[in-house]
């Protein structure tokens, strides 16, 4: 039979009411009783039963790359591996040590302080014996990154081979030779279409064009540009693919990548051996060079040269 | 604006304005102080993980008495009562309130009547059908034709629309036929104060001993004119056949139906239920210009007898349909809409305050428990979910650098996850015991239904947000607005 008081009075109450008051006031009990435990440990306090005190501690969080190091602190190792968040920590500096199994060891000291969180959290563990590859399969004297279309260049300059694979080694084809005449060459550029490559010592500068069907193409396809006159010191190709820009001992000057081509200069230099990057997204090029100033003496400058195609001389 | 209107608007903006301003507060606290917001989401998200463990024990204890009374045989218990209490002088009087159901749904309706162990001579059911639905009169007729000679009596009512004073809404029909029921029960000379009334929902199914449940409450309760009876409601009818989040929803309402059964100071009426017909006369029958009649019919008895009135709960089942439509999104519509406008009886606080004011017999506690209870079951069902899903990471993505460096923006996460994991336990009796509360497996559905029945619950962190707080959030803005809501019935078939 149900009735219905609407007091909360124990003695007079249904079976099931006398349950759910003492539920409720056990409820309220563990509410009040936990929260300021709860809010203690989520703002960094810890409550010390010797003393009923809280104190107020901080946090250390951990990660490392790879995971899975365990954690000594001081001297003493603790349960969690990395990444781990070491909470109720005094405020202080702690010896931490981070080892794992196959890697070099992460020694460290940190600082702890109250009330915050101190990150460590960019760890690399080292391995002991780190993976090492080779990737070339033929020889080679020297190699570039290609890093927007994740290939690798090696060049073998006493046969003036040219070599391509990807990041890995993997794919790996010969893509030109460079001809005999540009012997002991100092550096290979290969196009921004990635169908060309040139190569270049003190006087000359060879194109060869790179085979798409895994055919060498140093035939009369291939060609070189004498320049006698002055050293080149670097090149570098247009963004059209099809000009040079030709940083000599004396002047910048840009030609066509094509047999006979003829030189246009843009500038005279008078610096020697000026140190210059090309930005093929803008073709702008950026080079130092000297300037005598009204004091009498020599300074250098960083110029920036537009070689876009509306400024284009060509 | 009158002075009456004017504190009518008021009180229809307080719960609106108490939502809000709980969400704007907490959103301009993770930009402002987040190191406080985080310090209230996790003295919130403990209170929440106290509360669920609470009414999980709750529900245990209504389960458990909707278990121990499953098998007893109500109609003994009545004719084992002394003489005087003569439970063959009740009837039963029956309103179904239609619309568009169709006779699919209908028809199980009165079939589940004609199954009840309770003497059919002593009961009086009332089709009360809307004149401005095109097919009511066909259906009346097809259902007078099938189940005219099974009761004492069975008349068909239709409710003409646009009377004065009336909206759109369930209460204005069943109000309508419960009038012209009481025409019915004078011409037999039938006194009220022996008639129960039962409004129940179009689809809803009682169970065989419900009726003989309610008559054994009434002989035995004191004050039995004094009471409204609730029984356990229960989505069963298409349980089976229903997509997994409506299935979801419902049998969490049912959960909510049963903890609050143990709350009986927060308990009314909802949905199907039944009372004195002496009471609903005296209290001038159900409004006829408010969509949440279930429970404003309650709030006006208990406004009628100063506060001595009270819900006795029945732990006995009224099974009714799913909500649930021919796809996904349809369905999400459909119970999008269903539970605002379970939510829309947030109307229930102006209602309640207002009468309240001018009341002097009603105490002081009571003016001022009952409308706080009210208040408050409707804001934290509007902010709850909320809180947890959208409001708690708010600190760590607005709170900045400085608040990242802090202990507590570093535990924020963790801590309101680990509380909210002790839930998982609770949800594991959730899941258990909405196992039992089904209808056996019908022969067309395959075992592993079985699974997925479990499995499903794991999608209720996507649900809560959605079915949950943002139909609540919905209705109770529409009434700080002022954009009343009008009633739209929930479409309900069955699979063929």
């Amino acid at each position: 039979m149900q009735s219905y008081t609407g007091r909360v009075n124990i003695g007079g109450m249904l079976p099931e009411q006398k349950i759910r008051a003492i539920l409720y006031y056990l409820s309220l009990l563990t509410f009040f009783l936990g929260l300021p435990f709860i809010l203690s440990g989520a703002l960094g306090y810890k409550f010390d039963p010797h003393t009923f005190k809280f104190t107020k501690t901080g946090l250390l969080s951990l990660k490392t790359q790879p995971a899975g190091a365990a954690i000594y602190l001081g001297e003493k190792i603790l349960n969690p591996k990395t990444p781990a968040s070491l909470e109720e920590l005094l405020p202080g500096k702690y010896n931490l040590k981070v080892e794992l199994e196959g890697y070099y060891p992460w020694i460290g000291e940190v600082l702890v302080e109250a009330g915050k969180v101190t990150r460590v959290e960019k760890i690399i563990l080292f391995p002991l014996r780190p993976l090492i590859k080779q990737l070339n399969i033929d020889r080679l004297t020297s190699f570039w990154i290609d890093e927007e279309k994740n290939n690798i260049y090696y060049a073998d300059e006493e046969n003036g081979n040219v070599y391509r694979s990807d990041l890995g080694g993997g794919r790996y084809e010969k893509i030109a030779t460079c001809l005999p005449e540009v012997s002991a060459p100092r550096k290979y550029k290969v196009s921004w279409d990635r169908n060309k490559v040139a190569c270049f010592n003190r006087s000359k500068i060879g194109v060869s064009f790179c085979d798409t069907h895994k055919e060498l193409a140093s035939g009369p396809r291939s060609f070189v540009v004498p320049h006698p006159d002055e050293a080149i010191i670097d090149i570098f190709w247009h963004s059209d693919s099809y000009h040079l820009v030709v940083i000599t001992n004396s002047s910048i000057e840009v030609l066509e990548a094509q047999p006979n081509a003829v030189a246009v200069s843009l500038v005279k230099l008078n610096k020697k051996n000026v140190p210059s990057f090309y930005d093929k997204n803008t073709d702008i090029l950026y080079f130092l060079d000297s300037q005598l100033a009204q004091d009498g003496k020599t300074y250098d400058n960083l110029y920036q040269l537009k070689l876009e195609s509306r400024f284009s001389p060509f | 604006m009158n002075k009456n209107k004017k504190i009518k608007r008021t009180l229809e903006i307080i719960p609106g304005a108490i939502s809000w301003g709980i969400i704007i507060f907490f959103v301009a606290m993770s930009v402002f102080k987040p190191v406080a917001c985080a310090i209230l989401v996790i003295i919130f998200c403990f209170y929440w993980i106290i509360r669920t463990v609470y009414l999980t024990t709750l529900l245990i204890m209504a389960y458990r008495k909707l278990a121990l009374q499953k098998d007893r045989n109500w109609l003994e218990d009545c004719q084992n009562l002394s003489p005087h209490k003569n439970w063959q002088r009740i009837y039963h009087l029956v309103i179904f309130p239609v619309y568009n159901e169709g006779l699919d749904v209908l028809r199980p309706s009165l079939e589940a009547l004609k199954q009840s162990h309770y003497p059919k001579d002593k009961m009086i059911i009332v089709m009360a059908f809307e004149e401005r639905n095109r097919d009511c009169r066909d259906k009346a007729s097809c259902l007078e034709d099938e189940f005219k000679g099974a009761f004492l009596h069975y008349l068909s009512s239709f409710h003409p629309d646009g009377l004065p004073g009336e909206t759109r809404n369930k209460g204005a029909n069943a109000t309508w036929a419960a009038k012209e029921a009481k025409e019915l029960l004078d011409s037999h000379k039938i006194p009220y104060e022996d008639v129960l009334i039962s409004c129940f929902d179009a689809d809803t199914c009682p169970d065989k001993e419900y009726f003989a449940c309610l008559t054994y409450h009434f002989l035995t309760s004191a004050k039995p004119h004094q009471a409204s009876y609730q029984p356990m409601p229960v989505y069963n009818n298409n349980v089976w056949y229903a997509p997994s989040f409506a299935r979801l929803v419902e049998i969490s309402a049912s959960f909510c139906q049963m903890i609050e059964s143990i709350r009986l100071e927060k308990f009314v009426t909802f949905s199907s239920h039944s009372m004195s017909f002496k009471t609903l006369i005296e209290i001038n029958y159900w409004p006829t210009d408010m969509i949440s009649d279930d429970s404003v019919v309650y709030w006006k008895a208990f406004l009628f007898y100063n506060g001595n009135y009270r819900v006795i709960p029945l732990y006995i089942t009224v099974s009714m349909d799913m909500a649930y439509s021919s796809n996904f999104f349809k369905t999400i519509w459909i119970q999008y809409k269903q539970k605002r406008r379970w939510a829309w009886g947030v109307e229930n606080f102006p209602f309640l305050v207002s009468r309240l004011l001018n009341n002097k017999n009603i105490s002081l506690a009571n003016k001022i428990r009952r409308p706080f209870n009210l208040l408050e079951s409707h804001v934290t069902w509007a902010v709850w979910a909320v809180i947890i899903t959208v409001i708690a990471p708010l600190p760590i993505l607005l709170g900045g650098a400085f608040f990242a460096q802090m202990p507590i923006g570093y535990n924020l996460p963790r801590v309101t996850g680990l509380l909210l994991n002790f839930t998982l336990g609770t949800s594991i009796i959730w899941i258990l015991l909405s196992r039992t509360i089904l209808p056996p497996r019908p022969k067309d559905v395959k075992w592993i239904k079985n699974i997925v029945l479990i499995a499903e619950w794991i999608i209720v962190p996507l649900i809560i947000l959605l079915l949950g707080s943002t139909p609540a959030l919905d209705a109770q803005t529409r009434l700080l607005l002022g954009r009343y809501m009008q009633f739209q019935t929930t479409r309900k078939w069955r699979k063929k």
